[in-house]
């Protein structure tokens, strides 16, 4: 294992690393703070060594002792000295000093799971503190501000090797920068903890859960719905509409028994024949209470002899059929309204999120799954839209119709109404407990059917291994496994799903049994007509669906709030390469590139470049050679402006790169990568991707060039051949061939070939090169290759290694100095003898 | 400085009116280029079969390699064209498509009844990714066989075609 103490792995970010297991923490912890309350204890033992004005600067906990327990040691810094108080099994604290003076370095260890700083004097090392990777901010900032001391600085000066002083350089170097280093620079997906409230991110959504800002965000998000507005609030006005008369066929089905069915009352009449008072003239009274109601329909009842008649029936049962008639019609223009205004706004959202998200640079992408990218631009945007189209609608529809239906019900008989109600808190109380049961199983379910997908997607694609390994048996018996996984998840849905809806029918049905027990004997008692008990029971059988609604409320909530917060985030990262207000449009790059002291990181710790400098002529052809990882792909993607350097320039005809208008630079830079990208599509539409409205005569010449027409000829539909996803076989070397074209085609100044011939074979590349060899005159050229026999056409050749430049010049050059160049050659020749033997 | 060279200014053609094609006794084509060289059992292939039926069309000797490309048959000699254009049509059958009788679909295959400017067909479709089409309207479709059949504009074809052909796509 590699050797924490060398050093090198000095300078993680501590936003890579895993947060430790147990993490001990109060809230309020996260502001920073280099100057902690010390107890008082250590805090008289401290004082004893300090001299007179001496003050404590730096006073820093840990949460990680040396004996591996959890527990809080301390260290101090003064003017003067470091004091560490560090504790070993239930003895007190140990108190260690060590003169700032004699110091020479400070540095932070990154260890599996924890830190260690260790300071090294001219005599020897100390490990002052132990610190789980919660709190290796604090000690960033803590290192930093030790730096600050001026001791430490006298120190420093006698030194006299402070590094080469680039960011995260190597060389010896104290301490490290702190967190406060370069936060624009910033990784955003790889947050692991929220920077507002510390909690663990979730990293399928990339967004804090906690943080999000509901109310905030649902705000914003009528932002989106304001230019439907005209059609939103005629179909709110529609619902409420529907709503109101929703709760009439009630109401008029109790006219229906009372008033024409049977309007002397003579059902009841007959049971309380024995005393009780005859409800006379009911329907009257119960009409009091409904002032509103009752003008609607007054003049319908008015003219109506208290006597029913076949004809009355007629009028009355035409009005309920009219109410339904007309609740349906209006139901289905607002439901094709605002299906209109959702699909709007969902078109809207994904047409902002994906320009924009077209707009962001390539660091954004890197740090993002591209699933997760694609479910927030699919799955979210729906979920939004379906919540500002349907959900606050429903939602206050819904509050609305049980408000109505409680107001009636009240009205005509408030006692029945108290009655009729005691089983909604139940019912309440169960949708909020299944609904939290049924989506804790549906979440395990839904990540068991993941995990098929999981084994599918890896087995399937890997097949030739598993078989060649002959793990067939394996990997069935592990797919069964986990569809045995999901059938046991199914069936806890199911044992749940079986019981919920029977409990809500019986909630339901219990109410109407109420209904039945105390209405009627309320009807005995000549309180409320048949036809109030006949409305009851109607409106009990409305009840249950906007209760269930309201009950999903909150979750919808968060849903939408979450989803929000994801699309938003697309939307609200800005692009980190992008133009400055008064770019320069080049219009006719020469070619002439010079590095200046380029330094680039792309984590902000490690540095991928370290210092490049060099020049390139027009025209000239430059081989980057070097180890993988030393630095060449990163070169060539801050000259296409992918990344900007952190520190030091890249001057092209004389500009800087940064003040060059993205758009004019990569017009005329032409890139060709390892594993090129084939869109779904035809060869002829690849190949013309890099020059919209490119003539056939053109595809042609750039395939010829490339070395590709004679395979795409092959091809019985030729350039018109479907490739990409579902299309034609096209096999890695080839679809090199392909982009070669495609990058040829585009006759760009600056031409960029990272491992651009490392699919084909050698004797295809050769024939590639000597049409590269006429082609790369006048432009300049970029080559990167492990074959060295690929930069055979290069003038000078640059050698890199760790993010320097090592050597550069020609190969003659190169193998009379005999470094590493020379090196790499012979062993490749070496190689190539034995291939050829 | 000098300007970098053009992709274009490498490709060279045929020259149309110097190119002879004929056909011999064994049927095959002969071609005899400008500078007098001939080829025999020539087989003519289109570049862009789909989209361009008489350009591009490249002329490969008996051993399959380039001799070179035809930009243009129509400036070809009459002679010439006549026979390159025969033997273009043997060799690219595609018939269009002008009217779908029914379509009958049975487990994710699709049996068509179509007439075509060929005459009346019934050919299988094993998957929707084979019917491809464009953005003009066009429509190029390969059956179980690997035949293939083309719609110039589907917009064009009759309403009941259309309904038809809408499921498909």
């Amino acid at each position: 294992m590699h050797n924490p103490m060398s050093g090198s792995r000095r300078g993680k970010s501590h936003r890579m690393g895993s947060f430790n297991g147990r993490p001990r923490r109060k809230k309020g912890n996260n502001e920073l703070t280099t100057k902690e309350d010390v107890p008082e204890l250590l805090q008289k033992q401290a004082q004893e060594l300090l001299e007179k004005g001496e003050e404590i600067k730096v006073a820093v906990s840990t949460d990680l002792r040396f004996d591996s327990t959890y527990g809080k040691d301390w260290l101090l810094a003064t003017d003067k000295r470091l004091i560490a108080f560090n504790q070993s099994g239930v003895l007190g604290h140990d108190m260690r000093e060590v003169a700032l003076t004699s110091v020479e370095d400070i540095e932070i260890l990154e260890m599996y799971g924890n830190n260690i700083l260790k300071v090294t004097t001219s005599e020897n090392a100390f490990e002052l503190a132990r610190y789980s990777k919660r709190l290796t901010p604090k000690f960033n900032l803590a290192v930093s501000e030790l730096e600050k001391l001026p001791a430490l600085k006298d120190a420093d000066s006698g030194d006299g090797a402070r590094g080469r002083g680039g960011p995260g350089s190597g060389g010896r170097r104290r301490g490290r920068r702190g967190p406060g280093g370069n936060p624009g620079m910033q990784p955003g997906g790889d947050k692991s903890r929220c920077e507002k409230c510390g909690e663990p991110i979730p990293t399928w959504s990339g967004v804090c859960v906690n943080c999000v800002q509901n109310s905030k965000l649902i705000f914003r998000l009528f932002k989106y719905a304001i230019p439907f507005l005209y059609i939103m609030i005629p179909a709110f006005l529609l619902m409420l509409v529907i709503r109101f008369v929703a709760v009439l066929p009630p109401i008029l089905s109790k006219e229906l028994v009372d008033n024409i069915l049977d309007p002397a009352g003579t059902v009841i009449s007959a049971a309380v024949d024995n005393g009780g008072p005859v409800p006379e003239q009911l329907p009257e009274t119960s009409w009091g209470h409904l002032e509103g109601i009752k003008n609607v329909l007054s003049g319908w009842f008015g003219s109506m002899p208290l006597g029913g008649s076949f004809g009355h029936l007629i009028w009355l049962v035409a009005f309920m059929a009219g109410i339904r008639v007309f609740t349906m019609a209006v139901s289905s223009v607002r439901g094709y309204m605002m299906a209109w205004v959702g699909q709007n706004i969902t078109r809207r959202l994904q047409n902002e999120t994906y320009e924009h998200l077209n707009a962001l640079s390539i660091d954004f992408f890197h740090e993002r799954d591209t699933g997760n990218l694609m479910s927030r631009i699919t799955h979210d945007v729906s979920r939004l839209r379906d919540f500002i189209a349907n959900g606050l609608q429903d939602i206050i529809g819904d509050s609305l119709t049980l408000i109505n239906m409680c107001i009636i019900m009240f009205l005509f008989s408030w006692k029945l109404a108290l009655w009729t109600l005691i089983p909604i808190p139940c019912l309440i109380f169960f949708t909020i407990f299944f609904g939290k049961k049924m989506s804790k199983v549906y979440h395990v379910l839904w990540k068991r059917y993941a995990n098929i997908s999981t084994i599918l997607a890896s087995t399937i694609p890997g097949v030739r291994v598993v078989k060649a390994f002959a793990r067939e048996r394996y990997e069935i018996s592990r797919f069964s496994e986990m569809t045995y996984e999901v059938f046991s998840g199914e069936m806890n849905a199911a044992k749940l799903g079986s019981l919920y809806r029977p409990m809500m029918q019986l909630f339901t049905y219990s109410g109407s049994i109420i209904i039945w027990l105390v209405g009627g004997w309320q009807l005995f008692q000549g309180d409320i007509t048949l036809g109030i008990l006949v409305m009851f029971q109607s409106y009990i059988m409305q009840f249950f669906g906007p209760v269930y609604t309201l009950c999903q409320m909150n979750e919808r909530f968060i849903r939408a709030g979450t989803s929000a917060e994801r699309v938003f985030e697309i939307l609200d990262t800005p692009p980190s390469v992008a133009d400055k207000q008064d770019a320069v449009a080049l219009a006719n790059i020469r070619g002439a590139i010079e590095f200046k002291d380029v330094y680039f990181s792309y984590d902000n710790e490690k540095n991928a470049l370290n210092g490049i400098s060099f020049d390139v002529q027009p025209g000239e052809m430059i081989g980057l050679v070097g180890h993988s990882g030393a630095g060449k792909s990163t070169l060539v993607n801050l000259i296409t402006r992918f990344y900007d350097p952190n520190r030091g320039t890249i001057v092209i005809d004389g500009h800087n790169s940064k003040d060059i208008r993205i758009k004019a630079l990569r017009q005329q830079v032409g890139v060709v990568l390892q594993d090129p990208f084939l869109f779904a599509g035809t060869i002829a539409e690849n190949i013309g991707y890099s020059k919209p409205g490119s003539s056939r005569h053109e595809i042609i010449a750039a395939a010829k060039a490339a070395n590709a027409h004679d395979f795409i000829i092959k091809f019985p539909d030729g350039y018109d051949t479907m490739v990409g996803e579902r299309g034609a076989r096209v096999s890695g070397g080839e679809r090199q061939r392909i982009s070669i074209a495609r990058a040829i085609l585009k006759n760009p100044r600056i031409l960029i070939l990272d491992e651009a011939t490392s699919s084909i074979d050698t004797e295809t590349e050769s024939k590639i090169q000597e049409a590269l060899e006429r082609l790369v005159q006048g432009r300049t050229v970029f080559a990167i290759a492990h074959r060295l026999s690929t930069l055979k056409y290069a003038n000078r050749l640059v050698v890199l290694k760790e993010g320097e430049v090592d050597e550069i010049g020609t190969h003659e050059e190169l193998i009379a100095k005999d470094g590493t160049y020379a090196n790499l050659c012979q062993k490749q020749t070496e190689l190539s003898k034995i291939r050829a033997w | 400085m000098n300007e970098p060279i053009k992709v274009t200014d490498e490709l060279e053609f045929l020259d149309a009116s110097k190119v002879s094609i004929a056909r011999n006794a064994y049927a095959e084509l002969v071609v005899q280029l400008p500078d007098g060289t001939t080829h025999t059992k020539v087989e003519p292939v289109r570049s862009f079969p789909v989209s361009e039926t008489v350009r591009y069309i490249a002329l490969l000797d008996s051993e399959g390699s380039e001799i070179g490309i035809v930009e243009d048959v129509r400036k070809l000699t009459p002679q010439s064209r006549d026979v390159l254009m025969d033997e273009l049509q043997k060799r690219y059958f595609m018939p269009k498509i002008t009217k779908i009788n029914s379509l009958d679909g049975q487990f994710g295959v699709t049996t068509w009844d179509v007439e075509t400017t060929q005459g009346d067909v019934e050919f299988g479709i094993r998957t929707r990714y084979d019917i491809v089409t464009l953005e003009s309207g066009r429509v190029l479709i390969k059956d179980a066989d690997g035949n293939r059949y083309e719609i110039e504009n589907y917009n064009k074809l009759d309403p009941k075609s259309i309904a038809l052909l809408q499921t498909q796509m």
